[in-house]
């Protein structure tokens, strides 16, 4: 395996750490190596803990680990809360010239850098941290032509001046380095490559997956931590001829998302927690009313108000049973941030097809995390749009009944029926969340009840035959171990893989991005002699899922600190777990 | 085909379970003659409607519909519009429906100015739960949840309405046939957000709001030389607590509607059959 380096900034919220950890990964992305990057941030605008670490390499990967290589220190506290992952080779940047004094472990390398004079030096004050990042460069040997790259592309739409002098403020930390410590780059030999990185995360991508998919409307309301995908989308939509409206409230926003679709547009919700709580009032209504809509839940930790801006994966059975009465609905979960993209694809063509909702549901760790792909991994001619039954003008006649009405909730053999947009001549019809007979009229007779209901529900059965309801496997196949996961623990098993073989475990491990409908585990179960179920919540509920599914007891492993799965970490847990009895 | 519809062309052939003599009645035949005096016809037509009495009023009219739930019905017709901005898009609600569990709703929908048409059937008490107090009843109104009366002071609609910005606040009353289908017209024709409370009577459980005491108290703005592009005139009527009045209140004839202050022109039903040819450029941008 490549020579890992893992750096971080941290300081209080307000210092600019979300920017200097963006650049600096840029500037690594550019450099063709892989990266990884992680954020911790407090639920305020200024103050609290905050930092961001960068996990590079030349080969790819997927997760944090116990280790922190090279620090940038804006304060104590940076230092104290990373202590546990500091270690005798760690390098630490700080600013002596700052109020506080620096305490930093004696075997340590404290490399003291006047960042706030120096950077004043090179034009303003405001540039300390890209002074930090050149002593960065010059501690670790990364040519700091690179971080240029990236400050180009930052402030390149800023102005000439202010790139000049942020390559000026680099310069001047790099040569105060090498001029005041005599390092040798701590025996680090950045490796670069020719490589063509894209650098991007979850929400991003879900953006991306959206309009790649002819999303055209969305509405949503400000959440952390799913505002950027109504970030990513604002202004970008527009190029396509969608919009984005930033609505009142959630009920709000999935109403005007399901106007949209009624209308015939590809449109999209997303939020969080406590706003999906709010939209489920309406969720059966899109349900019922046999809408295609997109919702999705970018997971954090709950319940109530919880802790916004930290990691769970605790509104599973929200997903798979949010909502009174009974109503059909797809759940996808990406596993990944290239599997973002693909299942919000995805999420569009199912909604479509089968005139259903369609619950994404991602999480905070995947949304934050910026990762590097080869751009081919969004290849965007593997896209494919599929509409579904939509039928124009020509074909309304097949769906008219005796009196020239437009069934469209008719009772078909695959429960999927014909759907007409406003506009086509002749299918002039109501949709109600009532119960409703095949013209969408009110009704409370109990043959039509029962029709519709499973009609509905047919649906479901027709998807679970058509679509591949797959799932992602690494390890090694024939391991009696097996490993469940769904969501963002993906890439930390991937990794955990390597720290098992080292101690001689054979896994196999199985990623799951779809909960509902989902494969059918139980020959891979029954294969096993043990079998572990991964997830960021306190109860397990994807394990709770599959013990119903395949009627036996699993394992379990649960995070639910509000901190994401590391893949060292991972590996003892599943050394730990699989010396446990199963439970009875 | 416009110029054949009639009026009747909106009606379903479900036969209303409204209460003989409800005021609702006469507020849909107003819309009908409305939509299709100004033109439009059932397939260019999307209707949308919350719960309530109000409510049903998609299934008994003939057009593409939504019966949404509770209060949430402005949402719906804005993502229509939004969506659709070919189509003629009209809601319509009820007190409770708009002015309580909507209020937040209105105000906002109001503010955006979007392109459509707002009815509200105002019977100032709620109906389909059989005679509680509604946002506009009196507050000495006796309900079953309000033995005493509401003790509270109603809401004014046109109020709220205006200072939200609306740009088309207007009121007027289900048996005026004439006056009312006119009132809803000019509010279709609208380059905005038309909102028309109209007087809609409970004849089962309110026997204060009644059509006599609308027929004996109304008064009519054109009978009384208001200018609806008088901001200050509109003021004054609006929050006259004295009288009952209907007619167009205001009109900003420089209104320009969300989807053109926006730049929203498009059908977004249209989409290429994969992803559009230049997407390739939103991953470069990542570089």
């Amino acid at each position: 395996m490549a020579e890992d380096l893992n750096w971080a900034v941290g300081g209080e919220a307000g210092d600019g750490i979300d920017s200097t950890g963006k650049i600096f990964a840029q500037a690594l992305s550019r450099a063709g190596r892989h990266v990884f990057t992680s954020k911790d941030f407090a639920s305020r605008i200024r103050g609290g803990y905050t930092s961001y670490k960068i996990r590079t390499s030349v080969d790819q990967v997927q997760s944090v680990v116990d280790r922190l290589d090279i620090l940038v220190a804006l304060t104590q506290r940076t230092i104290d809360e990373n202590l546990d992952e500091l270690h005798e080779g760690s390098a630490i940047i700080y600013d002596g010239e700052r109020s506080w004094e620096a305490e930093i472990p004696d075997e340590m390398t404290a490399v003291d850098v006047p960042l706030k004079s120096l950077a004043e030096e090179a034009g303003g004050a405001i540039m300390r941290n890209i002074v930090a990042l050149g002593a960065a460069c010059e501690i670790t040997g990364f040519d700091v032509e690179y971080l240029d790259e990236a400050l180009e592309k930052r402030f390149g739409g800023k102005g000439s001046k202010i790139v000049e002098n942020n390559k000026e403020a680099a310069r001047v930390g790099q040569e105060y380095v090498r001029e005041n410590y005599d390092l040798d780059h701590l025996g680090y030999n950045i490796e670069t490559t020719d490589n063509d990185y894209v650098l991007l995360n979850g929400n991003e991508a879900i953006g991306m997956g959206a309009l790649a998919a002819g999303c055209r409307f969305y509405a949503g309301y400000p959440i952390t931590p799913a505002t950027s995908i109504m970030e990513y989308l604002t202004g970008r939509i527009d190029d396509y001829g969608g919009h984005v409206v930033q609505a009142e409230d959630e009920l709000s926003a999935i109403n005007m998302a399901l106007g949209a679709a009624r209308s015939g547009a590809r449109s999209m919700t997303a939020t969080s927690g406590a706003g999906i709580d709010l939209m489920t009032e309406t969720f059966g209504l899109v349900a019922t009313s046999e809408t295609p809509l997109v919702i999705t839940d970018v997971q954090r930790s709950g319940p109530s108000t919880g802790m916004p801006t930290k990691q769970e994966q605790g509104d599973l059975n929200m997903a798979l049973y949010g909502g009174h009465g009974e109503v059909p609905r797809f759940v996808v979960a990406p596993t990944s941030i290239t599997e973002c993209f693909w299942k919000t694809v995805e999420a569009f063509n199912l909604a479509e097809k089968y005139q259903t909702p369609v619950f994404l549901v991602s999480d905070l760790a995947m949304s934050v995390t910026e990762q590097t792909f080869p751009p081919e991994a969004f290849d965007m001619d593997e896209v494919e749009i599929d509409r579904g039954k939509l039928v124009d003008e020509d074909e309304v006649d097949e769906w008219l009944d005796a009196q020239g009405h437009f069934r469209a909730h008719a009772v078909t053999e695959d429960g999927v029926s014909p759907r007409a947009i406003p506009g086509t001549t002749d299918a002039a019809h109501m949709s109600t969340g009532l119960e409703h007979d095949e013209l969408g009229r009110r009704t409370e007779e109990e043959d039509e009840r029962v029709h519709q209901v499973d009609k509905r529900y047919r649906k479901v059965e027709t998807a679970r035959e058509q679509e591949d309801w797959d799932y992602r496997e690494f390890g090694n196949a024939d391991a009696e171990n097996l490993i469940i996961s769904w969501g963002s623990n993906e890439g930390a098993l991937v990794e955990a893989l390597d720290y098992l073989e080292d101690d001689g475990i054979d896994v196999r491990v199985i990623s799951v991005p779809y909960i509902y409908p989902r494969p059918d585990l139980t020959e891979e179960i029954e294969a096993a002699d043990d079998t572990i179920v991964v997830e960021c919540n306190a109860t397990g509920q994807f394990a709770d899922v599959i013990e119903r599914d395949v009627l036996t007891r699993v394992k379990r492993i649960n995070k639910y600190t509000g901190v994401r799965f590391k893949a060292d970490e991972l590996a003892d847990a599943i050394t730990e777990k699989l010396s446990e009895e199963v439970p009875a | 085909m416009s110029s054949d519809v009639r009026f009747t062309d909106f009606k379903s052939d479900k036969q209303p379970t409204w209460c003989p003599g409800c005021g609702d009645f006469g507020t849909m035949n107003g819309m009908m003659k409305a939509l299709a005096n100004t033109g439009n016809d059932p397939d260019n037509t999307f209707v949308v409607a919350g719960i309530g009495c109000s409510g049903k009023i998609g299934t008994y009219m003939h057009s593409y519909a939504l019966h949404g739930v509770h209060g949430r019905a402005l949402p719906v017709g804005t993502g229509v519009k939004m969506a659709r901005p070919d189509i003629e898009v009209m809601v319509a609600g009820g007190d409770g429906d708009g002015y309580s569990i909507g209020a937040g709703h209105f105000v906002h929908a109001v503010r955006r100015n979007v392109d459509m048409t707002y009815v509200v059937m105002d019977n100032r008490i709620y109906g389909l739960t059989k005679g509680q107090a509604s946002p506009t009843s009196r507050s000495d109104f006796e309900t079953s949840t309000t033995p005493e009366g509401p003790k509270q002071p109603p809401v004014n609609p046109l109020a709220l309405a205006l200072a939200s910005g609306a740009s088309f606040i207007a009121q007027s009353f289900s048996s005026d046939a004439m006056r009312h289908a006119e009132i809803i017209e000019k509010a279709i024709e609208h380059d905005g957000f038309g909102f028309v409370n109209v007087f809609s009577p409970c004849v089962t459980f309110n026997d204060v709001d009644t059509y006599d005491y609308f027929r004996d108290n109304l008064v009519d703005l054109q009978d009384e030389d208001h200018d609806p592009n008088d901001y200050e005139a509109a003021k004054g009527v609006i929050l006259d607590s004295d009288k009952e009045y209907q007619g167009v209140m205001y009109q900003n004839e420089n209104s320009v509607p969300y989807h053109e202050e926006h730049g929203v022109t498009e059908d977004m039903s249209e989409i290429p059959d994969g992803a559009p040819d230049d997407a390739m450029d939103l991953v470069r941008e990542f570089y």
